[in-house]
């Protein structure tokens, strides 16, 4: 289902995830509506705008929010024009499964979007690699941060591809480099931030996502 | 009215004449060694006349005359200079007015005395003194309230002005949010779709994607825009939330202390988010890593904003970014103050009215 009020886009996507066998159930104009239409049709997944009628804030994120609350095992994609640490987040708190936070403008990276809405409806993350770098690159910059200060230039990217939720496959096609050289660099960074490690992406990607959101306070 | 402005018209010019050679003087020598000299010389004249008065037959006691004379001469300048103790203008014309009347009353009543009294003829001058003054006081008096109810209007226009001026922004803020932002989100999806299609016919494909990415660096632009107005998690959680969130991406240890019961005026609001903002950015380029500690306070309709690092100090007050904070700050009749001695860190501090 989406929850967006601005007609033109909300159309927009419902065509394309049509288009892609990717059925829409419901459409709402408000938190509200959200919330009926999550408590109505049971969708798998929410797409949500933050920014909804009546107060055009963040009404968004607290509908998103609440409906977790109801159904911790609704998949929330939520977009938003702003990257804002803060609505991450809260965002976050509510479980790191089945998640997301993307600027709106991905939009019109089809196959990456899509990507995104498949991941997070199957329980896996999705973060803005804006909002991830924006959380890596200003924590990483003061000199009391020495455990991501610590990391290699490519380590870091990695790491930040890592919090967006892409796969090992994914992270090696995007950095054009091998998967075995992507897993190195995933174990060093484990290491580096004394995390533990785990077999499969998404406990690490989970790892990664517990250390962004145990450096916001709050 | 006539008299009354004539009077503050030649007393206006005695005030723009004298007030140079009297703050010379003020500066040359000091006033009670020049009223000493001046008491000396009268006591000697007068001992002296008295002596010529004794010698000469002590005929009728003319000398008194003569004493009359020099303590006119004596009281003179004394109470001018008195009555310039008042500030500068209008309270400092009244008083040279109300001191020389007071003078001159005394005078003719002492005159008429001397004179050996008889019918009481200083009633009329000493009336006449009287109604002068209290016609220059009231004739300027109009003009003061008139003045001091232009202050109020001005201070409350301004106000409205910077409120309506806030609201604006915030109003085109949200219009580019919707508007133009929406548009170009649209219309990047639609180029997205277009370049799916494309698929088999690359070079076409290549033209739209580049179309797709001048859409979304269009809306990355318009984005750190309305950022620069103020961020959306100001206008949507308010002040303290922002702070937070601005003490959370601070590369610095931030420590957030906060009393605020209600959200502020917009312009309030926005004018404390950029103080810690740009203290922030400050601290963490002149004192990396050093500890931060922000204060925000609320109390009688005054907000007081604080934020103090354990950095090297020696901050540049004149600096544009402090500056253009202040100029922001007292904009709102606030006052900016900062405070940054070498080696002990640097206290910004804030004070903006919300009423």
């Amino acid at each position: 289902m989406i929850a967006e009020d601005q007609a033109l886009l909300r159309e927009g996507i419902v065509a394309l995830l049509q288009e892609h066998g990717i059925e829409v159930v419901a459409q709402a104009e408000d938190g509200a509506g959200l919330l009926r239409v999550v408590a109505g049709h049971k969708p798998d997944l929410a797409i949500v705008d933050v920014r909804l009628p009546p107060t055009f804030t963040d009404e968004g994120i607290r509908a998103a929010l609440e409906a977790r609350r109801r159904r911790p095992d609704l998949a929330v994609l939520v977009l938003s024009q702003y990257v804002e640490p803060v609505y991450t987040g809260e965002l976050l708190s509510t479980g790191e499964s089945g998640v997301g936070y993307l600027l709106k403008e991905r939009v019109s990276e089809v196959r990456a979007f899509l990507d995104a809405v498949e991941r997070v409806a199957a329980g896996g993350t999705a973060l803005d690699r804006e909002v991830v770098a924006s959380l890596v690159r200003e924590r990483g910059r003061g000199d009391s941060d020495g455990e991501l200060a610590s990391l290699t230039n490519r380590e870091r990217e990695v790491l930040e591809l890592i919090a967006q939720g892409r796969t090992n496959a994914a992270i090696a096609r995007e950095l054009v480099i091998t998967l075995g050289a992507v897993e190195k660099h995933i174990s060093n960074i484990f290491t580096k931030l004394d995390l533990p490690t785990g077999d499969d992406d998404h406990r690490r990607v989970l790892a990664v996502l517990a250390y962004l959101r145990a450096m916001q306070p709050g | 009215m006539g008299l009354a402005e004539i009077m503050e018209r030649g007393l206006w010019l005695l005030e723009q004449a004298t007030t140079e050679p009297m703050a010379r003087e003020r500066n040359v020598r000091s006033g009670s060694a020049v009223l000493a000299a001046q008491l000396t010389l009268s006591a000697t004249v007068a001992l002296a006349v008295t002596i010529i008065w004794a010698a000469t037959g002590m005929g009728y006691f003319w000398p008194m005359w003569v004493w009359f004379g020099l303590a006119l001469a004596l009281a003179l300048p004394a109470g001018i200079h008195s009555a310039w103790a008042e500030p500068r203008g209008r309270l400092r014309r009244l008083a040279v007015h109300r001191t020389l009347s007071m003078i001159f009353s005394v005078s003719v009543v002492v005159i008429w005395a001397l004179a050996g009294g008889g019918f009481f003829w200083p009633v009329f001058p000493i009336l006449g003194l009287g109604l002068a003054f209290v016609a220059h006081a009231a004739a300027g008096s109009p003009h003061q309230r008139d003045l001091a109810g232009r202050v109020d209007e001005l201070t409350r226009t301004r106000r409205g002005a910077l409120d309506v001026q806030a609201a604006e922004l915030r109003r085109i803020e949200r219009d580019l949010h919707d508007g133009a932002q929406a548009r170009l989100v649209a219309l990047s999806m639609q180029l997205g779709r277009a370049e799916e299609r494309l698929e088999d016919q690359p070079e076409a494909a290549a033209l739209v994607r580049r179309a797709r990415e001048e859409a979304s660096a269009a809306i990355a632009e318009l984005r750190d825009l309305a950022r620069g107005i103020a961020p959306p998690v100001l206008a949507d959680r308010g002040l303290v939330a922002a702070v937070e969130a601005l003490a959370a991406r601070s590369p610095s240890p931030v420590n957030v202390s906060a009393e605020v019961a209600h959200r502020g005026p917009p312009m309030v609001e926005t004018a404390a988010y950029f103080v810690v903002a740009e203290s922030l950015t400050n601290a963490a380029k002149h004192a990396p890593g050093a500890p931060v500690d922000i204060a925000i306070q609320e109390s009688d309709a005054t907000l007081v904003v604080e934020v103090a690092d354990e950095g090297p100090g020696g901050a540049d007050p004149a600096g544009s970014g402090l500056t253009g904070l202040r100029q922001r700050v007292e904009a709102l009749d606030g006052a900016l103050s900062v405070s940054s001695p070498v080696g002990r860190g640097t206290l910004v501090r804030a004070v903006l009215p919300c009423a």
